[in-house]
């Protein structure tokens, strides 16, 4: 399906929409006053109080089922889309002058200006991601051309008209279509309408969004990421708990889930005996979780199984389906996923030679250590790269306000422009 | 190596006489258990390290012990306990990650191979000398194709003289196209004449094909003696359940063909044996094999009736280690009340482990599901 102007198109329409797709948008551009951040946080709260009175729940519960997320977690992120939680977005993001025309000294004025038509690119199968990009760009001042994931369910169209009825004007500034990656000459075609490209995806759809983009396109990514935890050997029970707690809630599957937990330490015999330490604990901790499915848990046991037959790793420990790997190596690498976590050793001296090659993969850090020793511990982690440093329990929260990978969202999309006086 | 009794349970008449073959079944995995230790270094490795003699092999409790080893080992490692010119067949598994487990099968195996399907094939009254028109859903032989799966549907090809093999892929240049035009024009053809027909192959497709001729509006009557059968999995997650009942609805509606007639046979490369659904389509482990289901979690012993791994037992195979394998499905092994009368136990595949579609943002995640997703196919026969 197709999105246009307000209305909403089949897929065969395509060739004809996208021949007049760059003239509609200039036209836009030449015509339009522009959109205010606060029309587009009016529409969005708008839509919010009928997401918050069930008028959506046939199409969201389906979808929390497959994500296996309860209604209730869900409900608790609602208020991200409505008034004051925008409001405070841009003002974080932009500056709490945002809206207006700043005075810099006697002759230049500054604003804040949308970079101008962005072009957005969601890979995998987050569905309402596309439209959460979108609202972004929308927030931006942007025009905003998406395209769908394949396999997207159509949740994301279904927003973005929602808000087009609730403020016609951002008919003008939403164009979603369906097309395949495999369509490389029609992504080009929006790449080169674009002022910006921004791609949602892994390594691989960033270099192709890249690669798709000119010089003169800018390219924000929102790239997969590798993230890990740190602890002393002062870490506290209640520090492993928390990690644990978070490994069983993601299941690792997030960017910012812990894949492993790096130790302070040289001594592969006390690397041991805080992996056997940690094993009891997430065990334990498994137990108050909900469970992993039958099928997941058979494919790790298979697969540790299998392992073990081949007489690798040396040390491993598993039970009721998760497990814990000790290696003897510091490399920073993906887990086998669902609840098996390995153990590495890093000392702090070596953290910085680790971990800083790691560049854009990095982002958050579950911390585990005395309170003496957080700081400096902090101070080494700053300079690796990474974005979050969060207690072990914390790693996947998320409020308002937080940078997005090292950044602002709307500052991306944006730029500052500074003209004299004329008057 | 001495068989003699791998080759009289072979040869036993009745193929789902589990009791009456439990000792003779032990004796014949003793026997195999044995020759596997003495001539492929890994697998002695492997029970040395369990410290499992397999000349202690004397009741079924000693075949629980027995180490097993999942596909996924053989897929990584090849295992092999004879060189391979003795091998007078090889086989490999399909999947397209490129690792692939391989199978040979000397003269004495194939003699067991066929013994069983002679008498499975008996059993389930799949002998005709009356010829038939063949439709095929799988591969069209060719010297290329070293994969399991297309041997397999030529072979079956052999329970009744063919007139005719029509296949649904069929090779050309550049490699094997689905051509599932001809094949409708096939059954066409088919309901015209007298000659019945017999179809082979994955269930997927044959569904897949047969629900198109549905929307079509097609409703055609396949010549008296006519038969359904497919093998190869539903290849499916164990979350996305196939209902069978659709399948054999949709048969019946385009093809006139009862359930009665139709027939699923299941196996795998790592575990060639022919189990053979029943009239009511329940899988009675025939007595050349033994299901164990394990726990997912501490691979125990479950007891009957419960979900697990599934743990395939045989003594039929020589050239590789493959008497007691994990595949990668969980199943049930469920206690026969079977109103078709057989008292051996059925076991029933719930589906593949793992997950299906699954969102993530971890690095190098979804590029690792998608290989465990489509590279493990635990292929069946």
């Amino acid at each position: 399906m197709i999105l246009y102007k307000g209305n909403v198109y089949d897929n065969i329409k395509q060739i004809e929409l996208i021949a007049s797709l760059k003239d509609d948008c200039y036209q836009t551009l030449k015509e339009n006053e522009g959109i205010k951040a606060v029309d587009v946080i009016e529409a969005c709260d708008k839509l919010a109080k009928k997401v918050r009175n069930k008028e959506f729940d046939h199409i969201i519960k389906p979808l929390l089922d497959q994500l296996d997320i309860s209604y209730q977690m869900f409900e608790n992120y609602i208020y991200m889309f409505e008034k004051d939680a925008l409001m405070n977005k841009c003002e974080i993001e932009l500056g709490k002058d945002f809206n207006e025309q700043v005075e810099l000294n006697k002759t230049t004025t500054k604003t804040i200006e949308p970079l101008g038509i962005l072009f957005h690119i969601a890979a995998g199968n987050v569905d309402a991601l596309p439209a959460y990009s979108v609202i972004e760009g929308l927030l931006a001042g942007n025009i905003n051309i998406l395209k769908l994931p394949s396999g997207d369910s159509g949740l994301s169209i279904i927003l973005l008209h929602e808000l087009i009825n609730l403020e016609p004007k951002l008919k003008d500034y939403i164009y979603v279509f369906d097309v395949p990656s495999t369509e490389l000459d029609t992504l080009q075609t929006f790449a080169n309408i674009a002022d910006g490209v921004v791609v949602w995806g892994g390594d691989v759809a960033v270099k192709a969004a890249k690669q798709m983009a000119s010089n003169t396109t800018k390219v924000i990514a929102w790239g997969h990421k590798l993230s890990f935890g740190y602890a002393t050997l002062n870490a506290s029970d209640k520090d492993l708990e928390g990690l644990a707690h978070h490994v069983c809630q993601t299941n690792q599957l997030l960017c910012s889930s812990a894949q492993g937990i790096f130790v302070d330490t040289n001594d592969l015999e006390e690397l041991e005996k805080f992996g056997k330490r940690f094993f009891e604990i997430f065990v334990k901790i498994n137990k108050e979780n909900h469970p992993l499915p039958l099928g997941v848990r058979g494919k790790n046991t298979l697969e540790l199984y299998a392992n073990h037959l081949e007489k690798q790793p040396k040390t491993f420990y598993a039970k009721d389906g998760v497990s814990v790997i000790v290696l003897p190596d510091s490399d920073l690498v993906l887990s086998k996923l669902f609840r098996n976590v390995w153990i590495k050793p890093l000392p702090k001296e070596n953290i910085i030679d680790v971990i800083k090659p790691h560049k854009n993969h990095l982002q958050t850090v579950g911390l585990m250590c005395g309170k003496e020793e957080s700081e400096e511990l902090i101070k080494i982690l700053k300079k690796t790269g990474v974005t979050r440093i969060t207690k072990g329990i914390d790693m996947a929260r998320y409020y308002v306000g937080e940078s997005h990978d090292g950044t602002y969202a709307l500052r991306e999309y944006t730029r500052v422009v500074e003209n004299d006086r004329f008057q | 190596m001495k068989s003699k009794y791998a080759r009289k349970l072979f040869k036993h008449k009745n193929p789902y006489d589990l009791e009456k073959t439990d000792l003779l079944f032990v004796k014949a995995m003793r026997e195999n258990a044995i020759y596997q230790y003495e001539h492929c270094s890994d697998y002695r490795r492997i029970l040395d390290e369990k410290g499992f003699d397999p000349k202690s092999i004397e009741t079924m409790q000693d075949l629980i012990r027995l180490p097993f080893i999942p596909t996924v080992y053989f897929k990584r490692h090849p295992l092999f306990s004879m060189s391979k010119k003795r091998m007078l067949i090889k086989a490999t598994s399909s999947g397209t990650s490129g690792k692939k487990s391989m199978i040979g099968f000397n003269f004495k195996s194939l003699t067991r191979g066929l013994s069983m399907v002679l008498r499975i094939g008996r059993y389930h009254k799949l002998w005709s000398f009356r010829p038939v028109n063949y439709i095929i859903f799988g591969f069209e032989p060719n010297r290329k194709n070293q994969v399991a799966i297309a041997k397999s549907a030529y072979g079956f090809t052999f329970f009744a003289p063919a007139k005719n093999r029509n296949y649904a892929l069929r090779w050309d240049k550049d490699g094997y196209k689905l051509d599932l035009e001809s094949i409708k024009q096939a059954f066409i053809k088919a309901s015209k004449k007298k000659t019945p027909i017999r179809t082979i192959g994955f269930p997927a497709y044959t569904y897949m094909l047969l629900k198109e001729m549905q929307e079509e509006g097609i409703k055609l009557q396949m010549p008296k003696g006519s038969k359904i059968t497919v093998g190869g999995g539903w290849k499916q997650f164990y979350t996305e359940k196939v209902d069978k009942q659709e399948f054999y609805q949709v048969i019946e509606d385009v093809l006139g063909i009862n359930d009665k007639d139709c027939i699923e046979f299941f196996g795998a490369v790592e575990h060639p044996i022919l189990y053979t659904d029943c009239r009511y389509h329940h899988f009675h482990v025939p007595v050349h094999a033994r299901v164990i289901i394990r726990d997912v979690d501490t691979l125990e012993p479950v007891p009957n009736g419960k979900v697990g791994l599934i743990n395939l037992l045989t003594p039929m195979v020589d050239a590789v280690p493959l008497l007691s394998v994990m595949t990668d499905d969980l199943g049930i092994l469920h206690d026969s009340d079977c109103p078709c009368g057989e008292k051996s136990p059925y076991l029933e595949i719930i589906g593949r482990v793992g997950i299906s579609d699954v969102v993530t943002c971890a690095q190098g995640a979804s590029e690792l599901l998608e290989k465990l997703k489509v590279g493990d196919s635990n292929d069946s026969l």
